[in-house]
């Protein structure tokens, strides 16, 4: 019967010897290398993103310009599983906690992308504003701090939590440095169980579902800005 | 006022202004015409360092502000400039975009500001537009409230670059009109414009400008009714 054949596959990839304990720990570190990564990468990004900006008076790139430029360019230009493995393997090759060079590792990988989403965010307010702003006596910090970050906010909101969900979805790769994510654990139980479907659906689905109430959760807050300033 | 020495302004391989000199008194409604890439624009943006001139000086009230180590923010606190696009704060209300930079540097306090911001937006008819963002106003409107904007620092001169072009023909004069009420209290104005009828009526001084230079500069009655030159003449016959 096919009925109880899915409903014994259930029971051994969740219920038995309290496996879904295991998903949810799993989770726990999915998430946890996820939201302080994004919070680092966030951090990061917008310092890069201003470095990357800087022009001295004559128009041309600053130092901190160059070595912005130089940052985005790296971590852009190798795949995340390799920047986790070197940072585990080689950088902190002593370290006792995995968890906190994960976040480390995606940190400064997520750094590199808001980074360019920060700067195009800002580039993309009309310069028009800038000007206004410095015509009335207004110097450029303060004009950036009143009117031009306000109006960036907004644009980069959208690719900012898209910037996310990839990051959250990138974790799965910690299972390399011997991590135990939701990934691994669906994987470990499904090698277990010799049935990888339930695990991996499972799995599968719990992303799934993080995910969406996460695209909810932004959607909401991104319609409250634009309704605050009727644009 | 404001002393013009032998202006260039270049940008890349293109030589857009090529030596201006004028001198704008105190009181005076300099209006600028010229065919598009004359630079009469770019000159006008020089007047307040919005463009970096590549060669000369501008003196305002006794200061080089070409100078490099002239403080330009406090020298443009007294230079009003109105721009084609307005230009008016999108995150900000009618309100806030008025009193922010009276506030911000402290010329007056935030009670006074709003004071000062609603007798000025009374007096541009846009009084009960005051806490509404730029989004909701016509264009019109708009460029009314930028030139309020400008107003509330008290400066000494105003700038005003094209501000009718952007606009749909049944708004023209109603900006016009409240360029002419402020000419009207003896503010000091320059102003880039294609409204002949403006130049003819409020101008004090009417420049021809073209290929960079200031190529003829008159009385109105005089510059339009007997052009010296012949582009000049070529000019206005095509807008006329």
């Amino acid at each position: 019967m096919w009925f109880e054949k899915t409903a014994k596959m259930f029971d051994a990839a969740f219920i038995s010897g309290d496996r879904w304990k295991l998903y949810i720990k799993g989770l726990g570190v999915t998430l946890q290398i996820a939201v302080f990564a994004a919070i680092l990468g966030m951090i990061i990004g917008t310092i890069v993103a201003f470095m990357k900006l800087s022009v001295k008076r004559n128009g041309k790139k600053t130092i901190l310009a160059v070595i912005a430029n130089i940052y985005i360019d790296v971590i852009r230009g190798t795949p995340s599983v390799l920047q986790l493995m070197i940072m585990w393997f080689i950088i902190f090759s002593g370290a006792m906690n995995g968890i906190l060079v994960a976040i480390l590792s995606f940190g400064v990988n997520s750094g590199a992308y808001v980074a360019e989403i920060v700067r195009a965010g800002i580039l993309a307010v009309d310069k028009g504003q800038m000007e206004a702003g410095r015509s009335l006596g207004l110097s450029k910090s303060q004009t950036m701090i009143s009117i031009i970050i306000p109006q960036a906010v907004k644009n980069v909101l959208p690719p900012i939590g898209n910037e996310f969900i990839v990051l959250l979805k990138e974790t799965a790769i910690v299972g390399y440095v011997s991590l135990t994510d939701l990934t691994r654990a669906a994987n470990q139980i499904a090698s277990r169980t010799y049935e990888p479907f339930m695990p991996l659906i499972g799995a599968a689905v719990i992303y799934f579902v993080v995910i969406k109430i996460l695209t909810i959760l932004l959607e909401k807050f991104e319609r409250r800005l634009r309704k605050s300033d009727n644009r | 006022m404001i002393i013009v020495k032998d202006l260039h302004k270049t940008f890349e391989n293109n030589h857009v202004l090529r030596g201006v000199s004028y001198h704008v008194h105190q009181g005076e409604k300099i209006v600028i015409i010229g065919p598009s890439g004359s630079g009469k624009s770019t000159f006008l943006r020089c007047l307040n360092l919005l463009e970096t001139p590549t060669e000369g000086q501008i003196w305002f009230d006794g200061i080089n502000i070409t100078d490099p180590k002239t403080d330009i923010d406090k020298v443009r606190e007294h230079m009003g400039m109105v721009f084609q696009n307005f230009n008016l704060f999108n995150n900000l209300t009618i309100m806030q975009n008025i009193t922010l930079a009276p506030v911000k540097l402290k010329v007056m306090g935030k009670e006074e500001a709003n004071e000062n911001a609603l007798k000025l937006l009374e007096r541009v008819g846009l009084k009960e537009k005051a806490d509404v963002y730029p989004s909701q106003l016509s264009g019109g409107q708009k460029q009314r409230v930028a030139i309020v904007r400008s107003l509330a620092m008290n400066p000494r001169v105003m700038l005003f670059d094209e501000p009718t072009s952007a606009l749909d023909p049944e708004m023209v004069g109603e900006v016009l009109d409240v360029m002419k009420g402020l000419a009207e209290t003896g503010m000091t104005m320059v102003v880039v414009t294609h409204e002949m009828g403006f130049a003819r009526e409020v101008g004090s001084k009417v420049l021809f400008m073209d290929e960079g230079v200031i190529m003829e500069e008159n009385e109105p009655q005089e510059f339009f009714n007997r052009p010296k030159s012949q582009r000049l003449q070529d000019f206005l016959s095509k807008v006329l």
